[in-house]
């Protein structure tokens, strides 16, 4: 770390992990929310928009990229987290933000709980697939979608409190 | 009289291949080493988070300011900064997960469907009749103060999953099994959600 911080400055480094973070975050929103969308529409013959082609996409293939990118995601976040516990919560508890601190402290279940629901999503989502695990395949997207947007959303609430650009 | 009884027969066995099939389609699949490791993992995980950030049970205590590890439970020292406890639940929750997961895969499935039901509906009991309990003791008349007590509420608890283990028919305890995975995280996010309500509430 101290080489690093002789290349770039400490600021600097955590505000390049923080759009590191921003950018795997919004790669794991886009698959998982495009994979819960397929699952959950029902078939259509006729495919003539957008929202009637979700059900085509081949939704197997996300299941290893969302493995990929939820991981690394976890990991970095909790990097950054012990910097938000010093620098952000801090002041947040201050000034009186308990819905922020709430939020986010909700954020850290929600994520942990879909961190080990991953081995089993994944265990779902290989193939062959099986006919009779589709409604637990439907369940764990959608699931593991509310997880990814609900810390999506709760951890740019916080960035916009203190963090890049605020 | 015998082709009355040969058609008799054919009729008796393609009812009975009938009824088979449809029982294959009924019937769950077994699951590899990996899946029972996966499904318990998740479900068991569920349930230790949960206890441990109730009980506030971490493995170790990081102090992020001054890059210090504490084993077990720690408060914030004067001078060192915050004390950050969820790695701590984190591993704790995991060893123990990956711990019940590995035993989930050596055990017998009957056993596995069983021990599920009970630890799940323990789970869900537990916390349900103490908060029932402390509800009761806080309105009543006289001193029931006894109430209160966390292992009162696990007799009646252990019990009602006790029986919900054995009365459960060996069918659905393995039909339900795999659903345990849904149901069980679900129920976990809106406990640790509810106890966040003094943050909303403040």
């Amino acid at each position: 770390m101290e080489m690093m911080f002789d290349l770039i400055s400490p600021r600097t480094f955590w505000r390049i992990l923080l759009f590191i973070h921003f950018t795997l975050a919004v790669a794991l929103l886009s698959a998982v929310t495009l994979q819960s969308l397929s699952v959950s529409m029902p078939m259509r013959q006729v495919a003539g928009r957008f929202v009637a082609r979700f059900p085509a996409v081949r939704t197997t293939s996300f299941a290893a990229a969302i493995v990929a990118l939820y991981v690394p995601q976890v990991l970095v976040g909790m990097w950054i987290y012990t910097k938000y516990r010093i620098y952000v919560r801090i002041p947040m508890e201050q000034l009186g933000h308990w819905w922020i601190v709430g939020g986010f402290d909700g954020k850290e279940h929600a994520v942990a709980i879909g961190m080990a629901l991953l081995p089993a999503y994944w265990y779902f989502w290989r193939q062959p697939l099986k006919s009779e695990d589709s409604g637990m395949r439907k369940g764990l997207t959608v699931l593991l979608a509310f997880i990814v947007w609900y810390a999506f959303i709760n951890g740019h609430i916080a960035n916009d409190f203190r963090g890049v650009g605020s | 009289m015998t082709r009355t009884s040969d058609l008799h027969e054919q009729t008796y066995l393609v009812g009975r291949a009938q009824a088979r099939a449809a029982l294959d389609i009924d019937a769950p699949t077994e699951r590899s080493r990996f899946g029972t490791f996966a499904i318990t993992f998740g479900v068991a995980f569920a349930i230790l988070y949960t206890i441990c950030v109730w009980k506030n049970w971490p493995l170790f205590t990081f102090h992020p300011a001054v890059n210090k590890l504490d084993f077990g439970w720690h408060p914030g020292r004067s001078g060192e900064g915050p004390a950050m406890h969820w790695y701590g639940w984190l591993v704790l929750s995991a060893v123990g997960a990956s711990v019940l997961s590995w035993i989930a895969t050596i055990v017998s499935a009957q056993w596995l469907y069983r021990a599920t039901i009970f630890s799940c509906v323990l789970a869900a009991l537990w916390p349900s009749l103490f908060a029932l309990a402390v509800f009761t003791a806080d309105r009543v008349s006289f001193d029931a103060e006894f109430l209160k007590s966390v292992w009162l509420a696990a007799i009646p608890a252990s019990a009602g999953a006790a029986a919900s283990s054995y009365l459960i028919s060996s069918g659905w305890a393995q039909r339900l099994w795999t659903w345990w995975l849904l149901i069980v995280p679900i129920g976990a996010l809106f406990v640790l959600a509810y106890s966040l309500r003094p943050l909303f509430l403040r």
